[in-house]
């Protein structure tokens, strides 16, 4: 840090306990300090249950009264004065006007009732003591200043009737409106389309530096700090593991668990045999990179060809007016190959009916046309019955790892019931046997046997769900943003599962998911599709290195590159 | 989790040109709920009900007399006659007169339903406001002593029947201290505003309180822990604008839903009250009709309530457009 | 991702605790909901000693005089039951010759003297009983007792009917949507375009009164609310990613219904059970008082309110009292137990 000057924030010895039902504490945040400077932009890095974003809402006290217990020792000095001294009052002239929030999910954090001009003239005639015209006339200066087109038409319109990337820059115009000092954004882009996280990423860059104010940026993706932060600060359980400048941190990073943050996610650039987990780090002593043995992937002309989609199409059928009904085409004319033991990546934008494709295959959804040849055999035209048969040999892992395995099940009764109704083992016995070697071969103890999904976290979750498939022993697994829902050290310890299992059984994958990044790393082949249309279908190093469209270029591009060495 | 983050939706038609195609389509979906309410009162009054002749006819035990009254009364004929003059019956809104005193059973609810809407609306409308009121208050101190306490008073009086209530009531204010009438009803309205609804009212929405009180009370707690009373916090607005403006700006929205699924119960709720006070309401005669096995108008009662609530349930739904922008009539 | 608690170490017993065990553990710990559950077994096994005979067995005798005072009043003036009494010896105030009009009259002598000569044990009357007297003499605590038993009875049946045919028809309804969801649906609208007292009124101006008319009625009235609730459960549920994870390793539609999804919607059938008897039992009492509910020769809270409404203005207010408070423990108590339930079944933020 080069200023000598007074930071403007000093969160110092800052611990926070939450009161769990049964009256137990628990310890989110242990005990910690650090600063940010004036005019710059700290970003507060972790994954999930690190504290980062409970520490930042501590700092506006906006935690839940009822069970957050601030610690006595606990400081925070915003331009010298402690936050958490103040009374009511005085905090509430701080909020909104020297220190602004913005949150990660805009559409439920505006107010469904009110035009967005209300919400951000409310802020301006609190604050500044505006009337009410002059209030809407700046509201839409604002909403012109972020990037909003035809600001007078949409100040009126409701939060719903905006798309996530409007709301969210809504949010910015509200908490920017009175110039704060301040500007606290907690993973504010993590649940926007990558598109539009680039362009509010410029947009809170400009206007950082238009307004001189400091921002503190909340996020678990390194590749976004490594692009706007200028200072980096890593938690972990509650703990800053590492603080420093951005430089110092990407470039000569110290502690383990920071290395492995940095190298655990896939690099556009790079392709390791395996991902390298926290583990490794540590053993490796001092080393900032590993040294690791490269994959070579692609489709060659003499693969075994094991699964074949033609045209496929699916439409849904929209009721609107009071006799008409609109066509949704979420696919429209989709065509591939799948190859043995190779993994075919689809990748795409939301809306862009690369999980429809999925889901269509298993026939989960009914298909509006086309063919999907498996062993020879169209599985559309089959009957209930007969695809029984076939069901065994494709199956899908979700994304959810919350939402896709029974909360009633113990973890024996979901793995044993695909064995049930398949008749795969003969007799009990057989199948706890059968069940309990899997738990062992995704890396799960014995004891999980009995113990039911909410006690385990979500990348527990993820390899019982493949575990559940493994039962069937399928020749095609569809993984549909199957680790899109996990932190990054997790992604990468499920990858790896997924690669092993690939390499051992020689199944065939159809990888689904947004991150471009990571398709890349675990696709042999990968098409690109957007609005139901396929854009693109290539190699996947030919099409990282050498987009043909338009589309795939524009997407390429908007990845987060990280630390570029400024 | 696949939501359309990334495109971007065009403000809807503003105006209500929807709307009325809306309706249409409601009232068009009406009729088969509205034939299935014909055909439910039908088999139970002219099926499963019986011979009303010998219900009526008493002590009369000759034959031919009964045969008499069964012609009269239409019950002779083959069951879809009867369906057919049913049908006539409702659409005409003519259904005969009284088994029992031969009035005209349109004119009899006619006449009953000023009474009943004298006491009911009132007290639906000082249920809700009072409601609201305290429910916004009991759920600005919701943790406290104060909130438990409430709302094991709430769950108390709950537990006390109705009839407990009306029986010392009318003996307490009626009776004992005299300051009500215990009974009777008169042909001025002024008079009976004054006089004879009073007590019937303040009984009403005093044990009607609990119950809603306790629903409200649930609604606001559920607006106040979502995201958007966080971003208003931060803003710095102080906790008294977060709950007036927004929370209960938001929470209008359940409560125009439970006052539309109230609205049509106030034609007959009052039947207790009525039948205590003897006030001559639609409730007191249903309940009169029902002992006196008068099927005419139970049946006429029945249909006339459910085409009601239906066109009820229509209104409320057309005004939730107005309360709630995110509604899209479908 | 916004901060999400880490999930704590698992644990290292060998059988985890199920949904009903971590319930049960959690209701353990609600003081209040244990000592409401306490209260309702109680009542339960008064129910079933009412049945059984046990204790109430007499509660039509007449074993007290007219309007009894209950202990606590012991040394009060009945004028009531001394008014009756002066009547009773009335009968012994010699009779006027009525000879010339009453061609009977020379026979009543006779008469008397031959009643006068058959034994006829009496037991004496009670001054008080323990919560008083009726107006026949019948003891207020056998009867609140007795009332007890039809209440509960008649709440807990019709409930578990109600819900019975609520959950199997919202199920049904949920799931397969379609077709057969329409048919219920409109089903479900029919019955719900009339006014709930309507509909009961309407039901029992057919049917002739008794215990199992009352019963049906309130089943076929009340399984709506469940329905309702049930069916948005299975239509949550139908679309979640587990349901479609069973679908895809090949479950067929019985199973997917029965033993993937009902297991995590019957903790909200028992929540509307629980909360259906409460609602049937205040409608039992108000049935009863109005004369359609139970026949007239049981008893049942209902009929002891009736008959307290004009026992107030004479001054008599225990059988007022006996049956309101009891219903009111009760009722009390169920709710209560209610909203336990359904905070250990699903604990949420307060």
């Amino acid at each position: 840090m080069s200023n000598m000057e007074q930071p403007l924030l000093q969160v110092r010895n800052l611990g926070v306990n939450f009161r769990l039902e049964g009256g137990t504490l628990f310890e989110a945040v242990k005990n910690i300090s650090f600063e940010v400077p004036k005019n710059s932009t700290v970003a507060l890095v972790g994954e999930s249950g690190s504290g980062k974003s409970v520490s930042a809402m501590a700092v506006m006290r906006l935690l839940p009264r009822e069970s957050a217990i601030v610690s006595a020792a606990s400081e925070i000095l915003f331009e010298g004065s402690d936050l958490l001294k103040l009374s009511d009052e005085g905090i509430r002239a701080v909020r909104g006007k020297d220190v602004s929030v913005i949150f990660q999910e805009p559409m439920s954090s505006l107010n469904p009732v009110f035009t967005v001009g209300d919400q951000i003239a409310e802020i301006l005639c609190l604050h500044m003591g505006l009337s009410r015209a002059q209030a809407w006339r700046r509201a839409e200066e604002l909403m012109h200043e972020v990037g909003i087109p035809d600001p007078g038409l949409r100040i009126k319109s409701f939060p719903h009737e905006l798309s996530g990337g409007q709301q969210q820059r809504v949010m910015i115009a509200i908490a920017i409106a009175c110039n704060p000092k301040l500007l606290i954004a907690d993973e504010p882009t993590t649940a926007l389309d990558v598109t539009i996280q680039k362009q509010i990423l410029d947009l809170l860059a400009s206007l950082q530096a238009r307004h001189k104010m400091s921002v503190l940026f909340i996020t678990h993706d390194l590749a976004v700090v490594g692009e706007i932060a200028d200072h980096v600060v890593v938690m972990q359980n509650g703990e800053i593991k590492e603080k420093a400048s951005a430089k110092q941190i990407f470039e000569t990073p110290r502690d383990p668990y920071t290395k492995a943050l940095l190298s655990c996610r896939p690099n556009v650039d790079e392709r390791p045999m395996r991902l390298p987990v926290i583990a490794d780090f540590l053993q490796a002593g001092g080393a900032a990179r590993l040294k690791l043995e490269q994959r070579r992937r692609g489709y060659r002309d003499d693969d075994e060809i094991v699964l074949e989609v033609k045209n496929l199409s699916k439409h849904f059928r929209l009721k609107e007016g009071l006799f008409k009904s609109r066509d949704v085409a979420a696919v429209k004319d989709a065509s591939f190959k799948l190859a043995r033991g190779k993994t075919l990546g689809l990748v795409g934008e939301s809306g862009s009916g690369k999980t429809t494709v999925g889901l269509t295959l298993m026939r989960l959804h009914e298909s509006s046309g086309g063919e999907v040849l498996f062993d020879g055999v169209d599985l559309l035209k089959l009957s209930e019955a007969d695809f029984m048969k076939y069901k065994r040999r494709i199956q899908i892992v979700f994304q959810n790892p919350y939402a896709s395995l029974n909360p009633r099940f113990t973890v024996g009764q979901i793995l044993m019931e695909p064995l049930t109704i398949h008749r795969l083992a003969a007799g009990n016995r057989q199948c706890i046997e059968m069940a309990m070697a899997l738990l062992e071969r995704v890396g799960l103890p014995e004891e999980s046997f009995h113990k039911y999904p909410h006690e385990f976290s979500g990348g527990q979750r993820q390899r019982i769900a493949i575990a559940r498939c493994l039962t069937m022993k399928p020749d095609v697994l569809i993984c549909d943003e199957s680790v899109s829902a996990l932190d990054v050290s997790v992604q990468a310890q499920v990858l790896n599962l997924l690669q092993d299992l690939q390499d051992e059984y020689r199944m065939s994958y159809i990888f689904i998911s947004h991150d471009l990044a990571v398709v890349k790393y675990i696709s042999d082949q990968v098409m690109v599709m957007s609005d139901g249309d396929v854009i693109e279908v290539a190699n996947s190093d030919d099409i990282y290195l050498n987009p043909q469209q338009e589309y795939t270029r524009q997407l390429l591009g908007s990845i987060p590159r990280g630390w570029q060495g400024n | 989790m696949t939501s359309r983050r990334g495109a971007i939706t065009w403000p809807e038609n503003k105006k209500g040109n929807g709307v009325i195609a809306y309706i249409f389509r409601r009232l068009w979906q009406m009729i088969p709920t509205l034939a299935g309410v014909v055909l439910l009162i039908f088999f139970l009054f002219n099926w499963v009900g019986g011979d009303p002749a010998l219900v009526l006819a008493g002590k009369i035990t000759n034959p031919e007399q009964i045969a008499n009254i069964r012609r009269q009364l239409g019950v002779d004929e083959p069951y879809w006659y009867q369906l057919w003059v049913f049908v006539k019956q409702i659409v005409t809104f003519d259904f005969g007169r009284s088994w029992a005193t031969n009035e005209e059973v349109s004119h009899i609810f006619l006449t009953r339903l000023g009474p009943t809407l004298t006491i009911m609306l009132p007290v639906l409308v000082l249920e809700t406001v009072i409601g609201v009121v305290l429910a916004i208050g009991v759920a600005y101190v919701n943790g406290t002593v104060t909130d438990r306490m409430i709302m094991m008073i709430c769950t108390v009086a709950m537990s006390i029947s109705f009839l407990v209530y009306i029986i010392v009531a009318q003996y307490l204010f009626g009776f004992r201290l005299g300051w009500f009438p215990v009974q009777g009803w008169s042909e001025s309205y002024w008079r009976n505003v004054t006089t004879f609804a009073p007590l019937p009212i303040m009984l009403a929405v005093f044990v009607g309180l609990a119950p809603v009180l306790r629903l409200y009370r649930s609604f606001f707690l559920d607006e106040i822990n979502h995201d958007y009373v966080r971003t208003a916090r931060s803003k710095g607005l102080a906790e008294k604008i977060v709950m007036l403006k927004h929370v209960l700006r938001n929470a209008l929205i359940p409560i125009l839903t439970n006052i539309g699924i109230a609205l049509p119960g106030i034609f007959i709720g009052s039947f207790l009250m009525e039948t205590f006070f003897s006030i001559p309401g639609i409730g007191r005669e249903i309940l009169v009709a029902v002992n006196r096995s008068d099927f005419p108008v139970i049946k006429a009662a029945t249909v006339y309530l459910a085409m009601i609530t239906m066109f009820i349930n229509l209104l409320v739904d057309v005004m939730y457009k107005v309360v709630d922008p995110r509604v899209t009539l479908k | 991702m916004s901060a999400v608690l880490t999930q704590p170490h698992p644990s290292r017993q060998r059988h985890s605790p199920g949904l009903w065990t971590l319930a049960w553990r959690r209701l353990k710990r609600d003081r209040v909901g244990m000592l409401c559950l306490v209260v309702v077994a109680f009542f339960l096994s008064l129910m079933v000693a009412s049945y059984l005979g046990i204790v109430a067995g007499n509660w039509s005798n007449e074993v007290g005089i007219s309007y009894a005072n209950p202990l606590f009043l012991a040394g009060e003036e009945n004028l009531e039951a001394a008014h009756m009494g002066s009547s009773a010896s009335a009968a012994h105030i010699p009779v006027a010759d009525l000879s010339a009009v009453d061609p009977l009259a020379p026979r009543y002598r006779e008469w008397e003297e031959r009643t006068a000569r058959i034994q006829v044990t009496e037991t004496p009357r009670a001054e008080t009983l323990l919560l008083g007297g009726d107006k026949w003499g019948r003891d207020v605590l056998q009867k609140t007792i007795k009332g007890a038993e039809t209440s509960i009875f008649v709440g807990l049946t019709a409930a578990l009917l109600a819900t019975i045919i609520g959950t199997g028809l919202g199920g049904l309804s949920g799931y397969m949507g379609g077709r057969i969801g329409d048919v219920l649906e409109w089903f479900y609208n029919v019955f719900t375009s009339i006014p709930y007292i309507l509909l009961i009124l309407s039901f029992a101006a057919v049917l002739r009164q008794g215990l199992d008319t009352i019963i049906f009625i309130l089943a076929c009235t009340g399984w709506t609310g469940i329905y309702r609730l049930v069916r948005s459960e299975y239509i949550k549920h139908a679309s979640r990613e587990y349901v479609k994870a069973a679908q895809a390793i090949g479950a067929t539609h019985t199973r997917r219904m029965f033993v993937h999804i009902l297991p995590n919607v019957s903790h909200v059938s028992l929540v509307q059970l629980s909360q259906h008897v409460v609602q049937f039992i205040k409608a039992e009492v108000i049935l009863s008082f109005l004369g359609l509910g139970v026949p007239v020769d049981s008893v049942s809270w209902g009929t002891m309110l009736a008959e307290a409404q004009t026992e107030l203005v004479i001054g008599k207010w225990w059988q007022l009292a006996a049956a309101g408070v009891s219903m009111a423990i009760l009722v009390t108590a169920f709710s209560m137990l209610t909203d336990s339930l359904r905070d250990a079944l699903d604990p949420k933020m307060k």
